[in-house]
Protein backbone atom coordinates (compact mmCIF):
# COMPACT_ATOMS: atom_id res chain seq x y z
CA UNK A 1 0.00 0.00 0.00
CA UNK A 2 0.83 3.38 -0.72
CA UNK A 3 1.94 5.14 2.69
CA UNK A 4 1.90 8.46 3.78
CA UNK A 5 5.63 8.84 2.77
CA UNK A 6 4.85 10.16 -0.53
CA UNK A 7 6.60 7.43 -2.17
CA UNK A 8 3.66 6.13 -4.38
CA UNK A 9 3.75 2.34 -6.18
CA UNK A 10 3.14 3.12 -9.12
CA UNK A 11 5.01 5.82 -11.57
CA UNK A 12 1.83 6.54 -13.44
CA UNK A 13 -2.14 6.48 -13.20
CA UNK A 14 -4.09 6.51 -15.80
CA UNK A 15 -8.14 6.14 -15.81
CA UNK A 16 -9.40 3.93 -18.37
CA UNK A 17 -13.27 3.94 -19.50
CA UNK A 18 -15.17 0.98 -21.04
CA UNK A 19 -18.16 1.75 -23.31
CA UNK A 20 -20.24 0.52 -25.89
CA UNK A 21 -23.47 -1.57 -26.08
CA UNK A 22 -25.84 -3.44 -23.56
CA UNK A 23 -23.95 -7.20 -24.01
CA UNK A 24 -20.99 -6.52 -25.87
CA UNK A 25 -18.84 -7.88 -23.76
CA UNK A 26 -17.37 -4.88 -21.90
CA UNK A 27 -17.10 -6.76 -18.21
CA UNK A 28 -16.51 -9.63 -19.81
CA UNK A 29 -13.08 -8.36 -21.59
CA UNK A 30 -12.61 -6.06 -18.30
CA UNK A 31 -12.24 -9.15 -16.61
CA UNK A 32 -10.69 -10.95 -19.03
CA UNK A 33 -7.57 -8.50 -18.90
CA UNK A 34 -7.58 -8.46 -15.01
CA UNK A 35 -7.77 -11.94 -13.76
CA UNK A 36 -7.69 -14.12 -16.77
CA UNK A 37 -10.62 -16.08 -16.37
CA UNK A 38 -14.03 -15.82 -18.47
CA UNK A 39 -17.27 -16.35 -16.36
CA UNK A 40 -20.83 -15.78 -17.47
CA UNK A 41 -21.52 -12.21 -15.45
CA UNK A 42 -24.57 -10.20 -14.70
CA UNK A 43 -25.68 -6.85 -16.44
CA UNK A 44 -23.77 -4.15 -15.28
CA UNK A 45 -25.86 -2.03 -13.22
CA UNK A 46 -24.80 1.85 -13.33
CA UNK A 47 -20.69 1.12 -12.89
CA UNK A 48 -17.81 -1.28 -11.90
CA UNK A 49 -14.37 -0.65 -11.45
CA UNK A 50 -11.15 -2.52 -11.51
CA UNK A 51 -7.46 -2.05 -11.10
CA UNK A 52 -4.83 -3.67 -13.27
CA UNK A 53 -0.62 -3.01 -12.64
CA UNK A 54 1.41 -3.44 -15.94
CA UNK A 55 5.12 -2.35 -16.39
CA UNK A 56 5.62 -1.29 -19.54
CA UNK A 57 9.50 -0.15 -20.17
CA UNK A 58 10.46 0.52 -17.05
CA UNK A 59 7.13 2.76 -16.07
CA UNK A 60 5.22 1.31 -13.23
CA UNK A 61 1.16 1.82 -14.41
CA UNK A 62 -1.58 1.35 -12.28
CA UNK A 63 -4.70 1.36 -14.45
CA UNK A 64 -8.10 2.51 -13.02
CA UNK A 65 -10.80 0.68 -15.03
CA UNK A 66 -14.45 2.22 -15.09
CA UNK A 67 -16.96 -0.35 -16.96
CA UNK A 68 -20.03 1.07 -17.46
CA UNK A 69 -23.67 0.39 -18.15
CA UNK A 70 -24.37 -0.27 -21.51
CA UNK A 71 -28.24 0.74 -20.90
CA UNK A 72 -29.90 3.44 -22.40
CA UNK A 73 -31.28 4.36 -19.36
CA UNK A 74 -27.88 4.05 -17.23
CA UNK A 75 -26.30 6.84 -19.75
CA UNK A 76 -27.59 9.89 -17.45
CA UNK A 77 -25.35 8.37 -14.75
CA UNK A 78 -22.76 7.01 -16.72
CA UNK A 79 -22.23 10.42 -17.97
CA UNK A 80 -20.07 11.82 -14.93
CA UNK A 81 -17.21 8.66 -15.36
CA UNK A 82 -15.84 10.52 -18.70
CA UNK A 83 -14.41 13.26 -16.76
CA UNK A 84 -10.52 13.05 -16.63
CA UNK A 85 -10.29 9.82 -18.62
CA UNK A 86 -6.87 9.66 -20.17
CA UNK A 87 -8.25 6.22 -22.47
CA UNK A 88 -11.77 5.38 -23.63
CA UNK A 89 -12.34 2.23 -25.07
CA UNK A 90 -15.61 1.84 -27.43
CA UNK A 91 -16.80 -1.61 -27.74
CA UNK A 92 -18.90 -3.59 -30.14
CA UNK A 93 -19.51 -7.14 -30.57
CA UNK A 94 -18.43 -8.23 -34.00
CA UNK A 95 -21.74 -10.26 -34.04
CA UNK A 96 -24.39 -7.68 -33.86
CA UNK A 97 -24.00 -5.65 -36.48
CA UNK A 98 -26.21 -3.09 -34.20
CA UNK A 99 -23.84 -2.71 -31.62
CA UNK A 100 -21.43 -0.99 -34.73
CA UNK A 101 -23.57 1.39 -35.73
CA UNK A 102 -24.30 2.35 -32.91
CA UNK A 103 -20.80 3.68 -32.08
CA UNK A 104 -20.95 6.30 -34.38
CA UNK A 105 -25.08 7.05 -33.63
CA UNK A 106 -24.55 7.49 -29.79
CA UNK A 107 -21.48 6.50 -28.50
CA UNK A 108 -19.34 8.96 -30.14
CA UNK A 109 -21.57 11.61 -29.70
CA UNK A 110 -21.06 11.00 -25.99
CA UNK A 111 -17.61 10.89 -25.95
CA UNK A 112 -17.71 14.33 -27.80
CA UNK A 113 -20.20 15.52 -24.89
CA UNK A 114 -18.61 14.32 -21.91
CA UNK A 115 -15.17 13.78 -22.10
CA UNK A 116 -13.38 16.93 -20.85
CA UNK A 117 -9.81 15.12 -21.98
CA UNK A 118 -8.68 17.06 -25.38
CA UNK A 119 -6.25 14.49 -25.92
CA UNK A 120 -7.92 11.57 -24.24
CA UNK A 121 -6.99 8.32 -26.64
CA UNK A 122 -9.94 6.48 -28.13
CA UNK A 123 -9.61 2.68 -28.92
CA UNK A 124 -11.98 1.01 -30.87
CA UNK A 125 -12.70 -2.86 -29.84
CA UNK A 126 -14.42 -5.38 -31.85
CA UNK A 127 -15.37 -8.28 -29.28
CA UNK A 128 -16.25 -12.00 -29.37
CA UNK A 129 -14.24 -12.51 -32.62
CA UNK A 130 -14.24 -16.68 -31.28
CA UNK A 131 -17.89 -16.70 -32.90
CA UNK A 132 -16.20 -15.86 -36.61
CA UNK A 133 -19.20 -17.89 -38.32
CA UNK A 134 -21.63 -15.37 -37.07
CA UNK A 135 -19.30 -12.41 -37.86
CA UNK A 136 -21.79 -9.44 -38.79
CA UNK A 137 -19.11 -6.54 -38.95
CA UNK A 138 -16.24 -7.33 -41.01
CA UNK A 139 -12.48 -6.05 -40.37
CA UNK A 140 -12.13 -3.65 -42.69
CA UNK A 141 -15.11 -1.83 -41.31
CA UNK A 142 -13.61 -1.74 -38.39
CA UNK A 143 -10.36 -0.04 -39.11
CA UNK A 144 -12.50 2.37 -41.36
CA UNK A 145 -14.32 3.56 -38.59
CA UNK A 146 -11.31 3.73 -36.69
CA UNK A 147 -9.47 6.08 -39.40
CA UNK A 148 -12.79 8.20 -39.51
CA UNK A 149 -12.40 9.22 -35.80
CA UNK A 150 -9.09 8.84 -35.09
CA UNK A 151 -9.00 5.88 -32.29
CA UNK A 152 -6.97 2.65 -32.22
CA UNK A 153 -8.45 -0.50 -33.56
CA UNK A 154 -8.43 -4.42 -32.16
CA UNK A 155 -10.33 -7.35 -32.29
CA UNK A 156 -10.27 -9.37 -29.53
CA UNK A 157 -11.91 -11.67 -27.43
CA UNK A 158 -12.62 -12.25 -24.12
CA UNK A 159 -13.24 -15.42 -24.78
CA UNK A 160 -10.59 -17.12 -25.90
CA UNK A 161 -8.63 -13.95 -24.54
CA UNK A 162 -6.74 -13.44 -28.02
CA UNK A 163 -5.65 -9.99 -28.17
CA UNK A 164 -7.47 -8.69 -24.85
CA UNK A 165 -3.38 -7.59 -23.23
CA UNK A 166 -2.96 -6.15 -26.63
CA UNK A 167 -5.98 -4.14 -26.62
CA UNK A 168 -4.85 -2.61 -22.91
CA UNK A 169 -1.22 -1.94 -23.64
CA UNK A 170 -1.63 -0.37 -27.33
CA UNK A 171 -3.96 1.90 -25.73
CA UNK A 172 -1.61 2.87 -22.88
CA UNK A 173 1.76 2.89 -25.22
CA UNK A 174 -0.58 5.84 -27.14
CA UNK A 175 -1.14 7.24 -23.67
CA UNK A 176 2.61 7.10 -22.38
CA UNK A 177 3.67 8.90 -25.75
CA UNK A 178 0.82 11.87 -25.17
CA UNK A 179 3.04 14.34 -22.99
CA UNK A 180 -0.44 15.91 -22.04
CA UNK A 181 -1.87 12.14 -20.72
CA UNK A 182 1.22 11.67 -19.06
CA UNK A 183 1.45 14.75 -16.99
CA UNK A 184 -2.44 14.03 -15.43
CA UNK A 185 -1.25 10.79 -14.77
CA UNK A 186 1.95 11.09 -13.43
CA UNK A 187 2.06 10.69 -9.38
CA UNK A 188 4.08 13.77 -9.17
CA UNK A 189 1.30 15.82 -11.20
CA UNK A 190 -0.54 18.21 -10.44
CA UNK A 191 -1.73 19.22 -7.53
CA UNK A 192 -3.65 22.07 -8.17
CA UNK A 193 -7.67 22.62 -8.20
CA UNK A 194 -8.09 20.07 -5.74
CA UNK A 195 -10.50 20.63 -3.09
CA UNK A 196 -8.48 18.60 -0.50
CA UNK A 197 -6.33 19.19 2.27
CA UNK A 198 -2.33 18.88 2.03
CA UNK A 199 -2.16 16.11 4.77
CA UNK A 200 -4.06 13.87 1.54
CA UNK A 201 -2.65 15.47 -1.40
CA UNK A 202 0.38 13.01 -1.39
CA UNK A 203 -1.42 9.91 -1.73
CA UNK A 204 -4.22 11.59 -4.14
CA UNK A 205 -1.28 10.84 -6.92
CA UNK A 206 -4.66 10.10 -9.41
CA UNK A 207 -5.86 11.85 -12.04
CA UNK A 208 -8.65 12.97 -10.06
CA UNK A 209 -6.71 15.87 -9.17
CA UNK A 210 -8.15 17.43 -12.00
CA UNK A 211 -11.73 16.28 -12.06
CA UNK A 212 -13.31 18.34 -9.47
CA UNK B 1 -51.64 -1.98 -35.56
CA UNK B 2 -51.78 -4.98 -38.22
CA UNK B 3 -47.94 -5.69 -36.96
CA UNK B 4 -48.79 -5.27 -32.99
CA UNK B 5 -51.26 -8.41 -33.44
CA UNK B 6 -49.31 -10.18 -34.80
CA UNK B 7 -46.50 -10.31 -32.88
CA UNK B 8 -48.78 -10.81 -29.84
CA UNK B 9 -49.76 -14.28 -31.27
CA UNK B 10 -45.65 -15.03 -31.22
CA UNK B 11 -44.77 -16.95 -28.56
CA UNK B 12 -41.71 -15.37 -27.10
CA UNK B 13 -38.28 -18.02 -26.56
CA UNK B 14 -35.07 -16.74 -26.50
CA UNK B 15 -33.87 -18.51 -29.17
CA UNK B 16 -36.12 -16.35 -31.46
CA UNK B 17 -35.78 -13.29 -30.95
CA UNK B 18 -35.88 -10.65 -33.75
CA UNK B 19 -32.31 -8.92 -34.51
CA UNK B 20 -32.13 -5.44 -33.24
CA UNK B 21 -30.84 -4.53 -36.09
CA UNK B 22 -33.60 -5.28 -37.87
CA UNK B 23 -35.98 -2.93 -35.48
CA UNK B 24 -33.57 -0.20 -35.72
CA UNK B 25 -33.53 0.06 -39.45
CA UNK B 26 -37.63 -0.39 -39.19
CA UNK B 27 -37.52 2.97 -37.06
CA UNK B 28 -35.10 4.53 -39.33
CA UNK B 29 -35.95 3.76 -42.65
CA UNK B 30 -39.19 2.46 -42.85
CA UNK B 31 -40.70 -0.75 -43.62
CA UNK B 32 -39.07 -1.31 -47.35
CA UNK B 33 -35.12 -1.08 -45.81
CA UNK B 34 -36.61 -3.50 -43.72
CA UNK B 35 -37.86 -6.09 -45.95
CA UNK B 36 -34.34 -5.57 -48.02
CA UNK B 37 -32.54 -5.88 -45.04
CA UNK B 38 -34.98 -8.88 -43.66
CA UNK B 39 -33.13 -10.50 -47.30
CA UNK B 40 -29.67 -10.12 -46.59
CA UNK B 41 -29.83 -11.46 -43.13
CA UNK B 42 -31.21 -14.80 -41.59
CA UNK B 43 -31.91 -14.18 -37.65
CA UNK B 44 -35.61 -13.08 -37.36
CA UNK B 45 -35.92 -13.25 -40.95
CA UNK B 46 -39.13 -14.79 -41.78
CA UNK B 47 -40.91 -13.50 -38.87
CA UNK B 48 -39.89 -9.67 -40.25
CA UNK B 49 -40.76 -10.64 -43.56
CA UNK B 50 -44.16 -11.67 -42.05
CA UNK B 51 -44.50 -8.41 -40.12
CA UNK B 52 -43.56 -5.72 -43.06
CA UNK B 53 -45.69 -7.65 -45.74
CA UNK B 54 -48.77 -6.02 -43.56
CA UNK B 55 -48.00 -2.46 -43.90
CA UNK B 56 -45.65 0.16 -42.14
CA UNK B 57 -44.63 -0.98 -38.83
CA UNK B 58 -46.08 1.46 -35.91
CA UNK B 59 -43.32 2.99 -33.61
CA UNK B 60 -45.01 1.22 -30.69
CA UNK B 61 -44.08 -2.32 -31.99
CA UNK B 62 -40.66 -1.35 -33.03
CA UNK B 63 -40.51 -0.23 -28.98
CA UNK B 64 -42.10 -3.77 -28.26
CA UNK B 65 -38.90 -5.86 -30.26
CA UNK B 66 -36.52 -3.12 -28.90
CA UNK B 67 -37.53 -4.47 -25.44
CA UNK B 68 -37.84 -7.69 -26.47
CA UNK B 69 -34.15 -7.13 -27.19
CA UNK B 70 -33.14 -6.51 -24.20
CA UNK B 71 -35.00 -9.10 -22.06
CA UNK B 72 -33.45 -11.40 -24.41
CA UNK B 73 -29.64 -10.21 -23.57
CA UNK B 74 -30.67 -9.93 -19.94
CA UNK B 75 -32.35 -13.12 -19.44
CA UNK B 76 -29.05 -14.98 -20.53
CA UNK B 77 -26.85 -13.12 -18.04
CA UNK B 78 -28.99 -13.37 -14.93
CA UNK B 79 -28.16 -15.84 -12.16
CA UNK B 80 -26.18 -17.93 -14.72
CA UNK B 81 -24.59 -19.15 -11.62
CA UNK B 82 -27.53 -21.00 -10.19
CA UNK B 83 -27.95 -24.49 -11.38
CA UNK B 84 -31.94 -23.96 -11.79
CA UNK B 85 -31.14 -21.55 -14.87
CA UNK B 86 -28.71 -24.45 -16.61
CA UNK B 87 -32.33 -25.67 -17.56
CA UNK B 88 -33.85 -23.92 -21.05
CA UNK B 89 -37.22 -24.20 -19.43
CA UNK B 90 -36.16 -21.97 -16.48
CA UNK B 91 -34.64 -19.33 -18.36
CA UNK B 92 -37.65 -19.18 -20.87
CA UNK B 93 -39.95 -18.90 -17.73
CA UNK B 94 -37.76 -15.58 -17.33
CA UNK B 95 -38.41 -14.66 -20.71
CA UNK B 96 -41.83 -15.02 -20.95
CA UNK B 97 -42.61 -13.39 -17.54
CA UNK B 98 -40.69 -10.04 -18.70
CA UNK B 99 -42.30 -9.70 -21.86
CA UNK B 100 -45.25 -10.47 -20.12
CA UNK B 101 -44.92 -7.03 -18.42
CA UNK B 102 -44.06 -5.17 -21.65
CA UNK B 103 -47.83 -5.43 -21.85
CA UNK B 104 -48.50 -3.87 -18.76
CA UNK B 105 -49.59 -0.11 -18.82
CA UNK B 106 -46.61 2.39 -18.03
CA UNK B 107 -43.79 -0.38 -17.94
CA UNK B 108 -40.77 0.20 -19.34
CA UNK B 109 -38.07 -3.14 -19.38
CA UNK B 110 -34.96 -1.65 -17.50
CA UNK B 111 -32.00 -3.11 -16.57
CA UNK B 112 -31.77 -4.94 -13.02
CA UNK B 113 -35.58 -5.99 -13.69
CA UNK B 114 -34.61 -9.50 -14.26
CA UNK B 115 -32.37 -9.63 -11.11
CA UNK B 116 -36.07 -8.69 -9.16
CA UNK B 117 -37.80 -11.66 -11.41
CA UNK B 118 -35.65 -14.49 -11.01
CA UNK B 119 -36.45 -15.27 -7.39
CA UNK B 120 -39.94 -15.18 -7.97
CA UNK B 121 -39.05 -17.56 -10.92
CA UNK B 122 -36.89 -19.98 -8.54
CA UNK B 123 -39.64 -20.10 -5.55
CA UNK B 124 -42.72 -20.52 -7.22
CA UNK B 125 -43.26 -23.17 -9.26
CA UNK B 126 -46.48 -21.81 -10.79
CA UNK B 127 -45.59 -19.14 -13.76
CA UNK B 128 -48.48 -17.34 -12.66
CA UNK B 129 -47.41 -16.54 -9.38
CA UNK B 130 -44.13 -15.85 -9.98
CA UNK B 131 -46.00 -13.15 -12.89
CA UNK B 132 -47.92 -11.44 -9.97
CA UNK B 133 -45.26 -11.93 -7.10
CA UNK B 134 -42.95 -10.03 -9.48
CA UNK B 135 -45.76 -7.52 -10.99
CA UNK B 136 -46.30 -6.27 -7.35
CA UNK B 137 -42.61 -5.94 -6.41
CA UNK B 138 -42.48 -3.53 -9.16
CA UNK B 139 -45.35 -1.56 -8.37
CA UNK B 140 -42.89 -1.01 -4.82
CA UNK B 141 -40.25 -0.07 -6.99
CA UNK B 142 -41.37 1.14 -9.99
CA UNK B 143 -40.25 4.63 -9.06
CA UNK B 144 -36.91 3.65 -8.88
CA UNK B 145 -36.38 2.26 -13.20
CA UNK B 146 -38.39 5.69 -14.20
CA UNK B 147 -36.55 7.62 -16.66
CA UNK B 148 -36.81 10.94 -17.27
CA UNK B 149 -33.97 11.22 -19.98
CA UNK B 150 -32.11 13.47 -17.57
CA UNK B 151 -32.69 11.52 -14.38
CA UNK B 152 -33.29 7.85 -12.96
CA UNK B 153 -36.08 7.84 -10.55
CA UNK B 154 -33.44 6.01 -8.11
CA UNK B 155 -31.24 8.97 -7.87
CA UNK B 156 -34.06 10.98 -5.62
CA UNK B 157 -33.21 8.37 -3.05
CA UNK B 158 -29.43 8.39 -3.21
CA UNK B 159 -30.58 12.75 -2.66
CA UNK B 160 -31.83 10.99 0.83
CA UNK B 161 -29.02 8.65 1.09
CA UNK B 162 -26.85 11.80 1.37
CA UNK B 163 -28.17 13.71 3.61
CA UNK B 164 -28.62 11.13 6.10
CA UNK B 165 -25.22 9.80 5.89
CA UNK B 166 -24.23 13.28 6.56
CA UNK B 167 -26.68 13.08 9.80
CA UNK B 168 -25.15 10.19 10.77
CA UNK B 169 -21.52 9.73 9.70
CA UNK B 170 -20.76 13.42 8.77
CA UNK B 171 -16.87 12.48 8.87
CA UNK B 172 -17.52 9.05 6.08
CA UNK B 173 -19.94 11.98 4.11
CA UNK B 174 -16.90 14.56 4.28
CA UNK B 175 -14.89 11.96 2.83
CA UNK B 176 -16.48 10.49 0.03
CA UNK B 177 -18.18 14.24 -0.69
CA UNK B 178 -14.00 15.11 -1.12
CA UNK B 179 -13.40 12.16 -3.32
CA UNK B 180 -16.33 13.04 -5.99
CA UNK B 181 -18.46 10.37 -4.41
CA UNK B 182 -21.04 12.99 -2.90
CA UNK B 183 -23.45 12.06 -5.31
CA UNK B 184 -23.94 8.51 -4.06
CA UNK B 185 -23.91 7.25 -7.54
CA UNK B 186 -21.86 4.08 -6.21
CA UNK B 187 -24.78 2.92 -4.21
CA UNK B 188 -27.20 2.94 -6.66
CA UNK B 189 -26.46 -0.96 -7.81
CA UNK B 190 -27.90 -1.68 -4.11
CA UNK B 191 -31.05 0.16 -4.25
CA UNK B 192 -31.93 -0.74 -8.09
CA UNK B 193 -31.52 -4.29 -7.95
CA UNK B 194 -32.58 -4.10 -4.33
CA UNK B 195 -29.22 -5.91 -2.78
CA UNK B 196 -29.42 -8.73 -4.85
CA UNK B 197 -25.58 -8.30 -5.87
CA UNK B 198 -24.45 -7.53 -2.55
CA UNK B 199 -25.83 -10.47 -0.45
CA UNK B 200 -25.68 -14.45 -1.85
CA UNK B 201 -28.63 -15.13 -3.48
CA UNK B 202 -30.15 -16.42 -0.06
CA UNK B 203 -29.22 -14.08 1.70
CA UNK B 204 -30.78 -11.34 -0.25
CA UNK B 205 -33.75 -13.45 -0.29
CA UNK B 206 -33.84 -13.40 3.31
CA UNK B 207 -33.02 -9.75 3.57
CA UNK B 208 -35.93 -8.80 1.03
CA UNK B 209 -38.22 -10.96 3.52
CA UNK B 210 -37.10 -8.87 6.34
CA UNK B 211 -37.88 -5.56 4.12
CA UNK B 212 -40.93 -6.82 3.22
CA UNK B 213 -41.88 -7.38 7.48
CA UNK B 214 -40.02 -4.40 8.38
CA UNK B 215 -42.12 -1.96 5.89
CA UNK B 216 -45.48 -3.28 5.93
CA UNK B 217 -48.63 -1.48 6.14
CA UNK B 218 -52.51 -3.12 6.07
CA UNK B 219 -53.06 -0.09 3.50
CA UNK B 220 -50.28 -1.53 0.89
CA UNK B 221 -52.16 -3.82 -0.35
CA UNK B 222 -55.18 -1.07 -0.89
CA UNK B 223 -52.33 0.97 -2.17
CA UNK B 224 -50.95 -1.38 -4.88
CA UNK B 225 -54.72 -2.69 -5.97
CA UNK B 226 -56.14 1.24 -6.04
CA UNK B 227 -53.69 2.20 -8.47
CA UNK B 228 -52.40 0.34 -11.50
CA UNK B 229 -48.38 0.17 -12.12
CA UNK B 230 -46.64 3.31 -12.92
CA UNK B 231 -48.69 5.67 -10.07
CA UNK B 232 -46.37 7.90 -7.62
CA UNK B 233 -46.57 8.05 -4.02
CA UNK B 234 -49.70 7.43 -2.81
CA UNK B 235 -51.32 8.87 0.46
CA UNK B 236 -53.78 6.39 2.00
CA UNK B 237 -57.38 7.95 2.61
CA UNK B 238 -59.50 5.62 3.23
CA UNK B 239 -60.14 6.88 6.75
CA UNK B 240 -60.07 4.11 9.06
CA UNK B 241 -57.45 4.29 11.70
CA UNK B 242 -54.90 1.50 11.44
CA UNK B 243 -53.65 -0.02 14.35
CA UNK B 244 -50.25 0.28 14.86
CA UNK B 245 -49.55 -3.29 16.15
CA UNK B 246 -50.35 -4.44 12.48
CA UNK B 247 -47.47 -2.31 11.11
CA UNK B 248 -43.86 -3.44 10.36
CA UNK B 249 -41.50 -2.08 12.69
CA UNK B 250 -39.78 0.44 10.31
CA UNK B 251 -43.42 1.69 9.35
CA UNK B 252 -44.30 2.10 13.29
CA UNK B 253 -41.21 4.33 13.72
CA UNK B 254 -42.42 6.26 11.23
CA UNK B 255 -45.90 6.54 12.57
CA UNK B 256 -44.79 7.23 16.01
CA UNK B 257 -43.19 10.27 14.00
CA UNK B 258 -45.87 11.68 12.35
CA UNK B 259 -45.43 9.23 9.81
CA UNK B 260 -46.44 11.22 6.65
CA UNK B 261 -43.60 13.65 6.33
CA UNK B 262 -41.59 12.81 2.88
CA UNK B 263 -38.72 10.52 5.31
CA UNK B 264 -41.75 8.67 6.06
CA UNK B 265 -42.37 7.86 2.57
CA UNK B 266 -38.96 6.59 2.49
CA UNK B 267 -38.28 3.15 1.56
CA UNK B 268 -36.10 1.25 3.96
CA UNK B 269 -33.51 0.20 1.53
CA UNK B 270 -31.98 3.81 1.54
CA UNK B 271 -31.38 3.09 5.32
CA UNK B 272 -30.00 -0.26 4.91
CA UNK B 273 -27.69 1.57 2.15
CA UNK B 274 -26.69 3.80 4.82
CA UNK B 275 -26.38 0.65 7.58
CA UNK B 276 -23.87 -0.80 4.81
CA UNK B 277 -21.71 2.14 4.52
CA UNK B 278 -21.65 2.35 7.97
CA UNK B 279 -20.28 -0.96 8.59
CA UNK B 280 -17.69 -0.22 5.96
CA UNK B 281 -17.26 3.13 7.07
CA UNK B 282 -13.70 2.50 8.65
CA UNK B 283 -12.37 0.92 5.37
CA UNK B 284 -13.57 3.58 3.27
CA UNK B 285 -12.45 5.88 5.72
CA UNK B 286 -8.82 4.50 5.75
CA UNK B 287 -8.46 2.61 2.15
CA UNK B 288 -10.21 4.85 -0.34
CA UNK B 289 -8.35 7.76 -1.83
CA UNK B 290 -10.09 8.27 -4.83
CA UNK B 291 -13.71 7.50 -5.90
CA UNK B 292 -12.24 4.27 -7.79
CA UNK B 293 -11.48 3.10 -4.27
CA UNK B 294 -14.65 3.40 -3.14
CA UNK B 295 -16.80 1.58 -5.96
CA UNK B 296 -14.28 -1.02 -5.85
CA UNK B 297 -14.66 -1.23 -2.07
CA UNK B 298 -18.58 -1.68 -2.13
CA UNK B 299 -18.49 -3.89 -4.93
CA UNK B 300 -16.06 -6.33 -3.58
CA UNK B 301 -18.60 -6.84 -0.74
CA UNK B 302 -20.47 -9.34 -3.20
CA UNK B 303 -22.27 -11.97 -1.38
CA UNK B 304 -20.47 -11.38 2.41
CA UNK B 305 -22.60 -9.31 3.49
CA UNK B 306 -25.33 -10.30 6.79
CA UNK B 307 -28.70 -9.95 6.40
CA UNK B 308 -30.06 -9.62 10.05
CA UNK B 309 -27.12 -7.43 11.06
CA UNK B 310 -27.44 -5.01 8.14
CA UNK B 311 -31.13 -5.15 9.06
CA UNK B 312 -30.96 -3.86 12.55
CA UNK B 313 -28.41 -1.57 11.45
CA UNK B 314 -30.62 -0.02 9.30
CA UNK B 315 -33.01 0.63 12.26
CA UNK B 316 -30.63 1.92 14.60
CA UNK B 317 -29.71 4.39 11.68
CA UNK B 318 -33.47 4.91 11.41
CA UNK B 319 -34.08 5.50 14.70
CA UNK B 320 -31.31 8.02 14.84
CA UNK B 321 -32.15 9.91 12.13
CA UNK B 322 -35.70 10.81 12.94
CA UNK B 323 -34.33 12.00 16.08
CA UNK B 324 -31.56 13.51 14.98
CA UNK B 325 -33.95 15.14 11.91
CA UNK B 326 -36.58 16.72 14.28
CA UNK B 327 -33.81 18.98 16.01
Amino acid sequence: MGSSSGQPEFDYLFKVLLIGDSGVGKSSLLLSFTSNTFDDLSPTIGVDFKVKYLTIGEKKLKLAIWDTAGQERFRTLTSSYYRGAQGIIMVYDVTRRETFTNLSDIWAKEIDLYSTNQDCIKMLVGNKVDKESERAVSKKEGIDFARVYGCLFLECSAKTRVNVEQCFEELVLKILETPSLTAEGSSGGKKNIFKQNPAHTSNASSSYCCSS
Amino acid sequence: MEGSRLISKKKCSPTDRPSLRLCKCALKHGPISVVYKVSTNSNGSVFFKKLTSRGPVDKKVIQWLLSLHQIGLDVNRTDRSLEFYEKKENLSKLWDILCLCLDRPRCRLCQGMSDLCSPMIVLLEDEADSFFCFERLMRRLRGNFRSTGRSVGVEAQLTYLSSITQIIDPKLHQHLDKLGGGDYLCAIRMLMVQFRREFSFCGSLYLWEMIWALEYDPDLFHVYEAHQCGSEKVEVSNGKPKSMSQCGKYERQNMRNGGKSTEGRLPISVFLVASVLKDKSSKLMTEARGLDDVVKILNDMSGNLDAKKTCSGAIKIHKKYLRKAKK
